[in-house]
C-alpha cells in the first residue's frame, strides 16, 4: 500500500508538512553545515594544488587526470577491491551460517550469539592494535600457538613483509571483530520468517538443507543484499586496519584507497590530490550503491 | 505484519518443536562452544598480558598465562604524560556529548521523515545519508580549518561534533525505520485526543523505539570512544587527548620508538571494558533494536 | 526542545565572538626591539612545546625538566606528537594560527618548512652567539636556508658501527681491531656467523626506511656518493658508491649473515637487537650504549666508524632533533632564550653529558663525564664526519615507508633483480618527487 494513504489524517493537513520540517530542520541544518559544507569544499580543493603551508593554487582538472595516470592509485583500487572480493563472502557466508547456527532458542545458542558479537562493539582501532600484537613475528601468540602445535617450525612473518599475507592476516582480524553484526542482523531476519512455513516445510520432510535453500533463504533474501551493501561499502573504505597493522607495507602493496587519500592528506601535504581521489572514490561507492539498490529493489517480488 | 510481533511468537512455536536427534544436538553444541571460544580467546590473551610483569611482557617468545601478576602496565599507563585520568575523562566526555548531539538531531528526524508528508522526504532522506560513502579522512581538514575559526579545536564539543557528523547516517537510518515500524494506532488514538505532534513524538514513538534510540546511542558511544584519526587532527593540547590517541603513542613510547606491549595491552584493555559492560548491560535493546531497526 | 538544540550554534557563535575579540594582541618584536638572550623567562605564562614520539624522549623530558626547575615562571609543557603524523599536524596548525610557542622537530624536516616560509627567522638574535661556531654541523646545516637561521640542535644522534667483543674473540678476531673496509667488514660477518646457535654477524633492518638512512646512508657516503636530490632539478643516488653498497648489502643477506626476523623489522624494535648479544656487528647510534647495557650488562661491546668500500674512509649520520619556532608563535624571545639555556656550558655537562648523551656542542666532547666512558668518546667522533642530508622532500624521498629509498634496498636485499635497473628506477622515483 502507498504510504500517503496510511499517513493519518492529522498527518496529512498542508500545516503540518510545515511542522515536519520543523523537526527535520536541525538534523538537515547540522549536515549541511557539517557534512555537505566540507564536501563542497573537498571539491574546490580537488581543483588546487595546496600543501597547507603554501597558498592554493588553481589547476582546474589537472588532479583527476594525474590519479588516472598514477600507478599507486591503480595498485590501491585494484587491492581495495581484491580485499573486498574476498572478505565479503566470507562475512556473509559465515554470518549467515553463523545466524542458523544460533537462532535457535537455546541458552548455550545465546551465549554464543553475544561472544560472536562482542568483537563487534570494542572498535575497529583497538582490535587492529590487539591483531597487531597477536601477528607479531617475536612478540605475537599466533606464531608461538603455531610452532607449539607443530603446524609451523620457524616464526612466521605476518605483518609488512609479504603483501597477501598480510591481507590475509587483516582479513582474519576483521572477520573476528565484524563478522557478529552481520550475523545479528540474519538473526533477525530468520526469526522473523513466520513459524507456520518453518513448520510446514519439516512436516514436508524437507533436509535442512533444503529448508535453507528453499525456504529461509529466499524469505531472508532482504537482509542478505542489505547486509552484503553494508559490509561492500565498509570494506572499499577500509582504513583503519590497514593504518595501524601494515601501514601500506610492503611498499604500499597494502595501501588501500583511503590509506593513500589518508597518505597525500597528511604526511605528503598534498590536499588537493587527497581530495580528488576522494572524490573519485565516493563516486565509484555511489555507482556501486545504486546498482546494488536497483537489484534489491528488483528482488523485492 | 512486523517483527516485533513475529518475535514475540516464537518461544511458544519452539515448545513444539521436535527435540533434534541427540548426536547432532551435542555436536552443536560443542561447535558452538568452540566458536564462543575461538570469539574470547584474544580478549581474553589481551587482559593477561596486561596483568605480567614489564619484563614478561616484553618478552619473545612470549608465554600464555602470566608467571606472576603485577599491574606494571597499569601503572605506566596510568601516570603517562597528562595521566590516564585526563585521557578518559576526555573520551567519556566526548562520547556522552556525541551521543546527545546524535540524539537531539536524529530522533526528530526521523520522526519527521517516517510520519510527516514533507516534500520530496525520500530525496532528503537520501541526502541526509549522504557522509556513508564519503572516506571521511579527507573532509577532516576543511572541518579542522572550520573548527580553528569558531575556536573549536581542542575542545570535547567540537570532537563530538565531528563524531556526531560520522555516526548521524546510521543513527538516521535506523531510528526512521523504528518509528515506520510503529503501529499508528497508537499515534492515531493520542492524537484524536487532542495531543500535539510533540507529545506524540515524546509519549508514544519514543518509548515504543526504547531499542532502535538504546542501539544509537550504544553505536554513538562506540565510535566515538575509539576514533582516532578525527582527534588527532583537532586535538593538539596533550590534555585535551583522547584514550585512542594515547593508545598510538604506546606503539612507540619506549625511547626511539620502541613498543611497550605491556602499556599497550593495558591500554587496550582499558579501551575494551568500559564497550563490553555496556554492551552486556544493554544487550537485550541492543540485539533487538538492530533487528527492527534494520530488518523491515 | 528547539531551544536545546540551539546551543551548539549559540556557542560556536560565542566562540567566534571571543576568538575575533581576542585577535589583534599580535606584537611580533624585530631583531632591533629583541632583548639580549637569557637562560631565564622573557615573560611568564606556560610555554606550549610539541614534539614528536618515537625520539630520544629521555633527553627531552630531562632537558625540560632542568629548564622548569630553573624558571618555574616560564615553565613548559610538552605534548608528543605521534611522530608519523608530526609533519602534516604542524602544517595544520601554522595554516590555522594555533601553533605552539616553540617545537622539537625532526632535524630533516627543517628545510622544507624554511623554505615554506613557516619558520620564525632567528638570523638577527642568534647568529653572533659563538655557542653556535662549534654547534653540530649537521644540525646547523639543516637549521640554515638560504644564509638565514632558523634553530638550534635540541638532541643529537650519530651512528655508528656497533661490535661485539666477546663474539669478536670467539671467532679468532682481535677485539680490538674492527673493520676498516666494507670488504673486511663481510669477512668479519662471516667468520661470526660460522660460530652457529642463531649468531649473525650483522643487521640490515628490512622494513625501516629510518634506519636504513641511519645506518646503511652512511656507508655510501663513505665510498663517495651521493643521495638525496636536494631540489628541483638536482641529481640523486649520484657515484658508484650506490651500487657498491647495494651490491655489499645484497651479498650480506644472501650468504646468511643476517638473521631472517631482520626483513619484517619496521624501527620498533631496531634499537633492542644489538643488546641481545646475538649480532657481531651492527650500525645503529649512540643511544644504543645505555639500551645495551641495560639489556646485557655483561656484554663486552666497542665501537668503529661506519666504513666504505675503500679503507680508512666512513661517514656518519647526523640525526636528532632541532628547536624551531614556529610562525605566530607568540614567545619567541622565551624560545630563543631556551635555546641559550640548550647550549649553555652547565646544560650541555650537567644534562646532555650526564645523562651519557652527546652534547651538541663539538667543544663540549671534553667533559667528565665522557671521560669515564670510552664508549661515548669514540662514538662522538662520528660527529665528525657525520653530514645531515638536505632536501625539501625527505619524508617522501627517504624516510616514507612507501618512498623509493626504502624500495630499492628491499629489491637489492631481497631479490634477484638487475642493481642497475634498481637504482635508475628510485632515481627516477626520487627525482620526480623533488621536481614538484
Amino acid at each position: 500500500m502507498p504510504t500517503s494513504s496510511r499517513d493519518t489524517a492529522v498527518y496529512r493537513s498542508r500545516r503540518s508538512r510545515l511542522v515536519g520540517l520543523a523537526y527535520l530542520a536541525p538534523a538537515l541544518l547540522f549536515v549541511l553545515v557539517f557534512t555537505a559544507w566540507p564536501l563542497a569544499q573537498m571539491g574546490w580543493m580537488s581543483l588546487h594544488s595546496w600543501s597547507l603551508l603554501t597558498p592554493p593554487r588553481f589547476i582546474g582538472l589537472a588532479n583527476y587526470r594525474r590519479a588516472f595516470a598514477d600507478d599507486q592509485f591503480w595498485v590501491s583500487f585494484v587491492f581495495t577491491l581484491k580485499y573486498t572480493v574476498i572478505i565479503t563472502p566470507v562475512l556473509i557466508v559465515g554470518g549467515y551460517l553463523l545466524a542458523l547456527l544460533v537462532s535457535r532458542p537455546s541458552r548455550l545458542r545465546r551465549f554464543t550469539r553475544t561472544c560472536v558479537f562482542l568483537p563487534v562493539v570494542i572498535g575497529l582501532g583497538v582490535s587492529s592494535l590487539l591483531w597487531y600484537w597477536l601477528f607479531s613475528s617475536e612478540f605475537g601468540l599466533v606464531n608461538k600457538a603455531l610452532q607449539d602445535l607443530g603446524v609451523i617450525s620457524d616464526p612466521v612473518l605476518w605483518l609488512g613483509v609479504d603483501g597477501n599475507r598480510s591481507m590475509l592476516a587483516i582479513i582474519a582480524s576483521v572477520v573476528w571483530k565484524v563478522i557478529g553484526f552481520g550475523m545479528i542482523l540474519f538473526v533477525g531476519a530468520i526469526q522473523a520468517i513466520p513459524a507456520e512455513i518453518t513448520e510446514a516445510s519439516l512436516v514436508d520432510g524437507a533436509s535442512w538443507w533444503q529448508r535453507v535453500t528453499r525456504v529461509i533463504l529466499p524469505l531472508t533474501l532482504r537482509t542478505v543484499l542489505l547486509v552484503t551493501l553494508v559490509s561492500v561499502i565498509g570494506s572499499l573504505l577500509a582504513f583503519d586496519q590497514f593504518y595501524i597493522m601494515t601501514a601500506g607495507q610492503p611498499q604500499n602493496e597494502t595501501a588501500t584507497s583511503v590509506f593513500y587519500v589518508y597518505l597525500n592528506s597528511f604526511p605528503y601535504l598534498r590536499l588537493g590530490y587527497g581530495a580528488a581521489l576522494s572524490l573519485i572514490l565516493a563516486l565509484t561507492i555511489l555507482a556501486f550503491t545504486v546498482v546494488q539498490l536497483l537489484l534489491t529493489r528488483r528482488s523485492h517480488a | 505484519m512486523s517483527a516485533t510481533v513475529e518475535l514475540r511468537r516464537i518461544p511458544a512455536v519452539a515448545a513444539r518443536r521436535r527435540p533434534r536427534a541427540g548426536r547432532g544436538r551435542y555436536l552443536m553444541g560443542a561447535v558452538c562452544v568452540a566458536i564462543a571460544t575461538v570469539m574470547l580467546l584474544p580478549l581474553a590473551a589481551s587482559m593477561l598480558a596486561s596483568v605480567k610483569p614489564t619484563a614478561e611482557a616484553a618478552a619473545s617468545p612470549p608465554t600464555y598465562l602470566p608467571h606472576s601478576l603485577s599491574l606494571d602496565s597499569y601503572q605506566r599507563l596510568w601516570t603517562y604524560q597528562q595521566g590516564l585520568p585526563t585521557y578518559l575523562l576526555n573520551s567519556l566526555g566526548t562520547a556522552l556529548l556525541a551521543i546527545a548531539f546524535t540524539l537531539l538531531l536524529t530522533v526528530p528526524a526521523a520522526y519527521a521523515l517516517a510520519r510527516f508528508p514533507i516534500p520530496g522526504r525520500e530525496v532528503l532522506f537520501v541526502f541526509l545519508l549522504l557522509a556513508l560513502i564519503v572516506p571521511y579522512q579527507a573532509l577532516l581538514t576543511p572541518m579542522f580549518l572550520m573548527f580553528a575559526r569558531v575556536g573549536l579545536t581542542n575542545t570535547l564539543v567540537g570532537l563530538a561534533i565531528l563524531h556526531t557528523a560520522i555516526q548521524l547516517p546510521f543513527s538516521l537510518y535506523i531510528l526512521r525505520n523504528s518509528f515506520s515500524a510503529i503501529p499508528r494506532e497508537l499515534e492515531e488514538a493520542a492524537i484524536t485526543d487532542g495531543a500535539s505532534s510533540w507529545q506524540v513524538l515524546l509519549r508514544i514513538c519514543v518509548p515504543s523505539a526504547v531499542p532502535a534510540i538504546v542501539t544509537v546511542a550504544l553505536f554513538a558511544f562506540i565510535m566515538s570512544w575509539n576514533e582516532f584519526l578525527g582527534a588527532l587532527v583537532l586535538m593538539s593540547k596533550g590534555a585535551s587527548f583522547t584514550l585512542p590517541l594515547i593508545l598510538a603513542a604506546a606503539r612507540t613510547e619506549t625511547s626511539l620508538g620502541g613498543t611497550d606491549w605491556g602499556m599497550l595491552q593495558a591500554g587496550i584493555t582499558i579501551s575494551i571494558i568500559p564497550c563490553v559492560l555496556v554492551y552486556l548491560l544493554l544487550q537485550r535493546y541492543y540485539v533487538s533494536g538492530l533487528m527492527t531497526g534494520a530488518v523491515k | 526542545m528547539r531551544s536545546r538544540l540551539r546551543w551548539p550554534v549559540l556557542l560556536a557563535a560565542a566562540a567566534l565572538l571571543l576568538a575575533a575579540c581576542s585577535q589583534g594582541s599580535d606584537k611580533p618584536s624585530t631583531a632591533a626591539q629583541a632583548p639580549a638572550a637569557t637562560t631565564g623567562c622573557a615573560s611568564s605564562g606556560e610555554l606550549a612545546m610539541w614534539e614528536r614520539s618515537g625520539g630520544n624522549k629521555q633527553m627531552v623530558d630531562m632537558l625540560v625538566a632542568a629548564w622548569n626547575q630553573k624558571n618555574p615562571n616560564c615553565k613548559i609543557k610538552l605534548t608528543y606528537i605521534p611522530h608519523t603524523e608530526m609533519v602534516g599536524k604542524i602544517a595544520q596548525g601554522i595554516a590555522s594560527g594555533e601553533v605552539p610557542d616553540l617545537m622539537g622537530m625532526d632535524l630533516i624536516y627543517a628545510p622544507q618548512f624554511e623554505d615554506a616560509q613557516q619558520l620564525v627567522d632567528l638570523t638577527d638574535r642568534i647568529s653572533a652567539w659563538p655557542e653556535l661556531k662549534t654547534a653540530s654541523k649537521g644540525h646547523m646545516t639543516v637549521a640554515t636556508y638560504k644564509d638565514r637561521l632558523y634553530g638550534v640542535p635540541l638532541y643529537a644522534d650519530v651512528s655508528a658501527l656497533f661490535y661485539n667483543k666477546d663474539l669478536f674473540k670467539k671467532a679468532g678476531l682481535d677485539p680490538n681491531k674492527p673493520p676498516t673496509s666494507l670488504a673486511e667488514l663481510r669477512a668479519y660477518a662471516d667468520k661470526i656467523t660460522a660460530l652457529g646457535g642463531g649468531i649473525k654477524g650483522y643487521y640490515l633492518p628490512g622494513n625501516c626506511a629510518g634506519c636504513n638512512i641511519f645506518t646503511v646512508g652512511p656507508l655510501m657516503w663513505a665510498s663517495g656518493a651521493k643521495i638525496e636530490a636536494t631540489g628541483p632539478g638536482d641529481e640523486p643516488l649520484v657515484g658508484d658508491g650506490v651500487k657498491q653498497v647495494l651490491q655489499f648489502t645484497r651479498d650480506m643477506v644472501s650468504s646468511g649473515n643476517v638473521p631472517e626476523g631482520a626483513r619484517s623489522e619496521n624501527g620498533e624494535t631496531f634499537h633492542l637487537q644489538f643488546g641481545s648479544g646475538k649480532v657481531g656487528m651492527m650500525g645503529t647510534g649512540n643511544f644504543n650504549i645505555t639500551l645495551a647495557r641495560q639489556q646485557n650488562p655483561k656484554m663486552d661491546f666497542g665501537i668503529a666508524l661506519l666504513p666504505g668500500m675503500q679503507p680508512n674512509t666512513s661517514a656518519s649520520f647526523i640525526g636528532g632533533d632541532l628547536v624551531v619556532v614556529p610562525k605566530g608563535s607568540k614567545r619567541v624571545d622565551d624560545a630563543v632564550n631556551f635555546m641559550k639555556f640548550l647550549l649553555s656550558d652547565e646544560v650541555q655537562v650537567e644534562v646532555y653529558a650526564k645523562a651519557l648523551n652527546l652534547t651538541t656542542r663539538t667543544d663540549m666532547v671534553d667533559n667528565k663525564y665522557f671521560q669515564a666512558e670510552p664508549l661515548v668518546q669514540d662514538v662522538a667522533k662520528a660527529l665528525t664526519v657525520g653530514r645531515t642530508p638536505y632536501t625539501l622532500t625527505f619524508f617522501e624521498q627517504i624516510n616514507s615507508p612507501q618512498g623509493p629509498w626504502l624500495k630499492m634496498l628491499q629489491r637489492a636485499y631481497y631479490s634477484d633483480d638487475n642493481l642497475d635497473t634498481v637504482i635508475a628506477d628510485a632515481k627516477t622515483a626520487m627525482k620526480a618527487i623533488a621536481n614538484q
